[in-house]
Formats: structure tokens, C-alpha cells, sequence
């Protein structure tokens, strides 16, 4: 440590563009694990806010909520500790000002996948909706008259609700009659008994459901079978993945080079009898020093920036993750270091006090 | 009793008619309190034998013997081990690194030792070589004189049996070497060391107890 901390305290110039480019990098690995966290939040924070153990959709739907149709009869032939029907339509909605895509959840309100309100009340009339606080965000208040593109029918916003966003769309949650109107129109009679899904909490999913035709899904696979979910997170996953690489390549890069520049230095400390292992220490030190000021400095900027954003840019950063993948980042700086630490080893003193 | 004995050293390199006998069968003694010179030509094997001496280089028959320990049966991590309690290193380029002040360099020792010279003992170090003024500087901030003097207080420090000088004054004027040179002479007897300078230049003979020439790898006893 006495060796690392001096050198970088005489090359101040020098260490300073190391951990900046150690800062970029872990400010680039921090910013895409909050864009990759809001993203996935996008898709299912309101399926995850249920708190549900699975969902039951036809078995024809391909794992699909807007694809599957059942009946409410269908809840006769499921045995969970708690049961709640949903039906579900995706519309752009606007109220003469904005508009927006929409997912539209039909639900009874006495059952758990109600959610709570946070302004505004429960819906309890015709057409009432309470809906996602994005739409909040984005200019809609309570009180506002939602037009549907693919029905006649108005929506009433009377509430708004937290974290209610389904597929990358915010929720607006409305009683099954509401549900069915927008989604039959005129037919909606004909059709009280349709939804699309029941969703449990359960303890044992295989003994949910017996019918043929019905599938029992668990939640997180449900999830991971939105359109473009999985996909969206492996490629933002192995950019990150990706940039791990990369930054131990650079420290590694960087660690030799200065390395190479000081071989005859430290063959002269190994004529004078200088262990290897002392050497290596301050090396790995040095490295550690370098990647823990780079990472807290890319955490700390990351932060900043996140709180300037907007709120349409769909970060989150979770401080969990972000720690781990700091450890992560510091990890692999220090394997970088391992060049170094071999090209040290293998110098041979006689060499380099010219011998 | 000598500090460092050498006997029947010798020291080849490469193999059939390619080989080079760099340092013939050699024996030699050196005492506490003893200044050596070994003089010589460049190629004359001067080196050879300081690199032997400083347990750098094995030799290819023969044993080098330092305070009773055989250096020739270790291994390059005990070798390593006796070089820094044993030996003090005198290099023609400063054995200085560049990023410590003077002070720090010999904190350095004290480090990788984990012993720690006394504070009184430490500023008759400054003292004896007139260093004081110059703890808080880097070595590129000296000038050649003030280097080497440097570099001597950190070859003394911690009290080495053995001073070994790769030509020490190469890189001084004639005052300034003849500075250094006294200047070891003195450490070399107040400290009760042995130091072994290896240098071209004839001139410094005059300060040392004993005088060795090495010619085509033969050494022989001047003075």
C-alpha cells in the first residue's frame, strides 16, 4: 500500500485519467443496470405488485394474457388460497390534450389484485377507471375523459395508482362491466362472462387447476413470456456483461503499460532484495485504490443523473444491484492487474540493473 | 572472521564453442570494516563477480559464503531474504525510485523489513551523509552528488553486512566521486561494513584497504 499510494500521489495526472476511465466505464455499467432495472419495471410492475403465485390462461393463449378468453365459470374449476378474475384490452387513450397507449384490466374490487389508490378514490361507477400514476406524469389528472381508440366508450379517470404499468403500457384499472363494454361495445351483455385470465396465490401450483384447457403459469414465467421482454433484457444483460470484460481489458491495458515502463525500477527493487509478493501487493493495491475511487465516483455521478432525468426515461436504479455490480467491477479491475503482477514476477534483476 | 568468503567460484556462459568463461576459479575473502576495489577493463568480469557476490547471478561450481550462510544452496526467495538483511546495493544508475522523497525511501525498507530503525539512529544517518535538507525532496530533484549520497544512506540503512558499488561515481565529476568515495570510506568504518566498489576509474584506489584487478576473469590481488 505504502508503494501504490505514494506513486499514484507523485503521478496524480497520470492515476487521474485511469480513474476516469475506470469511472466511465462503471458509470456506463450503472446507468445501463438502472435503464435495464426501469425497463423490466415497465413491464411488470403491476403484474408484480398482485403479489400472485400464478395465473391461469388457456392453454391455447401461448402463455399470452390479451390471447387467452375464458368465462368466469373457469373459477369453479380452480382450487388456490386466493382467486381473482381478470380481463384485459390494450387501446390508445386520450383526453383531448394526450394520448397514450393504454392496457385496460377489468377486475372485481373485492378481490386481491385490486390496487391500492394513492389520489383520487375507487372507481364505483359506469366507466369508472383509476389508473397508473404514468399517465399522471404525463399530463392526465383526475377527472379527465378518456376516449378509446378502439371503442366508443369514455373512461372517467376518478383515482390514480402507483407502480401499474403492463407491457411497457400504464394500467388502467376499471370493475369487469367497464372492461366488458369497452371491449364488446354493444355486445358486452352477450359477453358478462368473458375474461381473459385468473390469476392465484397459491401453494402448490399443480393441484390449481384440472381442466385441459387451462394452464397453469407461474408467475415469473408469465413475465418472461411478455412480447420482447426477455430478449430486451439479455441484450441490455450482455452489454453489461460486455462491459465488464472491457474495463478489466482496459485496467489491464493500462496497468502493464505503466508496468513495462517501470521494469528496470522494480528489478532494481528485487536486486535489493525486495520480495515478488510485496511487489504484487502494492500492484493489486494500487489496482484496488484506482477501481474503488473510479466506481464510487460513477456511482455517486450516476446518482446525480438519475435525479435530473425525466420521468419518461425509464431508469431505476436498485442500490443492491448497483453495489454488487461495483464489487463486480472492482473484481475484475484487480484480474486485470494479474498481467502486471506476472510480468513483475518474471523480471529478472540481473537484466534490469544491466548485469 | 570474513563476512564473505568465495571459494573456487567460477562462472561460464553458453555451452560448447560458444562457451565464455566469464569469472575463473576464484577465491576470495573480505573482512568487517573493509573498502575493496575491484578494477578492471569493461568485459574483464568485474560485474560477474559483484552479481555472484550480491547473490544475483549463481555461479556455475564453487560456493559463495556470506556470514556463514552458503548462498550457492538457496533458493532465489532466500537469496532475495539474505540480499535484503545482508546487502546494500550501490548502483552506477541511482538505485532510487523515482516517486519516493529521500525520506520515503528509506521508510520503504523499514516496510518490506518490518523493522524500523530508531529515530536517533535515523538522523546520524541524515547527518553522517549530509542528507537532512533533502528528505522531503524527489530524486529528480537532486543533483548527481546529492543522489548517490541518497543512494548510500539507503545501501546503509538498517545496517547491512556487505556495501556493494556497481561504479558509483560514473556519473560525478572528479570532486564529487572523490566525495562519494570518501564518504564511504568513512561509513565503511564507522559502521564496521565491508564495502566491495567495482569501478574503471584508478583514481579511487586510493581510498580503499585493499585493491583487486580483474583481468579476463581472473582476479588478482594489487594491494
Amino acid at each position: 500500500m505504502f508503494l501504490a499510494i505514494n506513486e499514484i500521489k507523485k503521478n496524480k495526472l497520470r492515476f487521474a485519467l485511469i480513474i476516469g476511465v475506470l469511472m466511465l466505464v462503471s458509470y456506463l455499467v450503472f446507468f445501463l443496470s438502472g435503464l435495464a432495472a426501469g425497463l423490466e419495471n415497465m413491464n411488470r410492475e403491476s403484474v408484480d405488485k398482485w403479489k400472485a403465485t400464478d395465473i391461469i390462461l388457456t392453454e391455447e393463449s401461448d402463455k399470452s394474457l390479451y390471447q387467452s378468453s375464458m368465462t368466469i365459470e373457469d373459477v369453479d374449476e380452480i382450487d388456490a388460497e386466493e382467486i381473482a378474475v381478470i380481463g384485459q384490452i390494450n387501446a390508445v387513450a386520450g383526453n383531448g390534450d394526450e394520448k397514450t397507449n393504454v392496457s385496460v384490466f377489468g377486475i372485481n374490487k373485492d378481490e386481491f389484485i385490486m390496487p391500492d389508490v394513492i389520489e383520487g378514490e375507487v372507481f364505483s361507477g359506469d366507466n369508472e377507471v383509476i389508473a397508473s400514476d404514468a399517465l399522471k406524469d404525463g399530463g392526465f389528472k383526475v377527472g379527465d375523459e378518456l376516449h378509446l381508440s378502439s371503442s366508443e366508450q369514455v373512461l372517467k379517470i376518478v383515482g390514480f395508482t402507483d407502480k401499474a404499468r403492463f407491457n411497457a403500457s400504464p394500467v388502467l384499472y376499471g370493475d369487469l362491466e367497464t372492461f366488458h363494454r369497452v371491449k364488446f361495445g354493444e355486445f358486452a351483455e352477450d359477453n358478462k362472462q368473458s375474461i381473459n385470465a385468473i390469476v392465484v396465490r397459491a401453494d402448490e401450483s399443480s393441484t390449481i387447476t384440472k381442466k385441459d384447457s387451462l394452464e397453469t403459469i407461474e408467475i415469473e414465467t408469465f413475465i418472461r413470456s411478455l412480447p420482447g421482454y426477455t430478449e430486451q433484457n439479455l441484450t441490455l444483460n450482455f452489454m453489461i456483461y460486455f462491459l465488464f470484460a472491457i474495463s478489466a481489458v482496459i485496467v489491464a491495458i493500462f496497468l502493464y503499460v505503466l508496468t513495462v515502463q517501470k521494469i528496470s525500477m522494480f528489478g532494481i527493487m528485487k536486486a535489493q532484495g525486495i520480495s515478488n509478493s510485496y511487489l504484487s501487493r502494492s500492484v493489486i493495491a494500487q489496482t484496488f485504490i484506482l477501481a474503488a475511487v473510479g466506481v464510487i465516483i460513477g456511482f455517486v455521478l450516476t446518482l446525480i443523473t438519475g435525479a435530473f432525468l425525466p420521468s419518461a426515461v425509464p431508469v431505476s436504479f436498485d442500490l443492491v444491484t448497483m453495489v454488487i455490480y461495483g464489487i463486480v467491477l472492482i473484481a475484475v479491475a484487480i484480474l486485470g492487474a494479474v498481467f502486471s503482477v506476472l510480468t513483475i514476477v518474471r523480471i529478472d534483476p540481473l537484466k534490469a540493473i544491466g548485469g | 572472521m570474513a563476512v564473505l568468503e568465495l571459494k573456487q567460484v567460477k562462472k561460464t556462459f553458453g555451452t560448447g564453442h560458444k562457451q565464455v568463461e566469464a569469472m575463473k576459479e576464484t577465491d576470495f575473502t573480505a573482512d568487517r570494516g573493509e573498502l575493496i576495489a575491484i578494477i578492471g577493463p569493461s568485459g574483464s568480469g568485474k560485474s560477474t563477480f559483484l552479481t555472484i557476490v550480491g547473490g544475483l547471478l549463481t555461479p556455475s561450481s564453487g560456493t559463495v559464503i556470506i556470514n556463514d550462510k552458503n548462498l550457492s544452496n538457496l533458493k532465489e526467495k532466500e537469496r532475495s531474504k539474505i540480499r535484503l538483511q545482508e546487502i546494500g546495493f550501490i548502483l552506477q544508475a541511482s538505485n532510487l525510485i523515482p516517486f519516493l522523497t529521500v525520506e520515503d525511501q528509506l521508510k520503504l525498507l523499514d516496510k518490506v523489513k518490518k523493522e524500523n530503525m530508531t529515530k536517533k539512529q535515523l538522523e546520524e544517518l541524515y547527518v553522517d551523509l549530509d542528507i537532512g535538507d533533502l528528505r522531503t525532496k524527489y530524486p529528480s530533484d537532486l543533483s548527481g552528488g546529492e543522489r548517490q549520497r541518497a543512494a548510500i544512506a539507503k545501501a546503509l540503512y538498517s545496517n547491512p553486512s556487505i556495501i556493494l558499488a556497481d561504479e558509483p561515481t560514473a556519473s560525478l565529476d572528479s570532486d564529487r566521486a572523490y566525495e562519494v568515495m570518501a564518504l564511504l570510506k568513512r561509513e565503511t568504518k564507522n559502521k564496521n561494513t565491508t564495502t566491495i566498489v567495482v569501478t574503471h576509474d584508478i583514481r579511487l584506489v586510493d581510498y580503499c584497504d585493499k585493491v583487486y584487478k580483474m583481468t579476463d576473469g581472473v582476479l588478482v590481488q594489487e594491494k
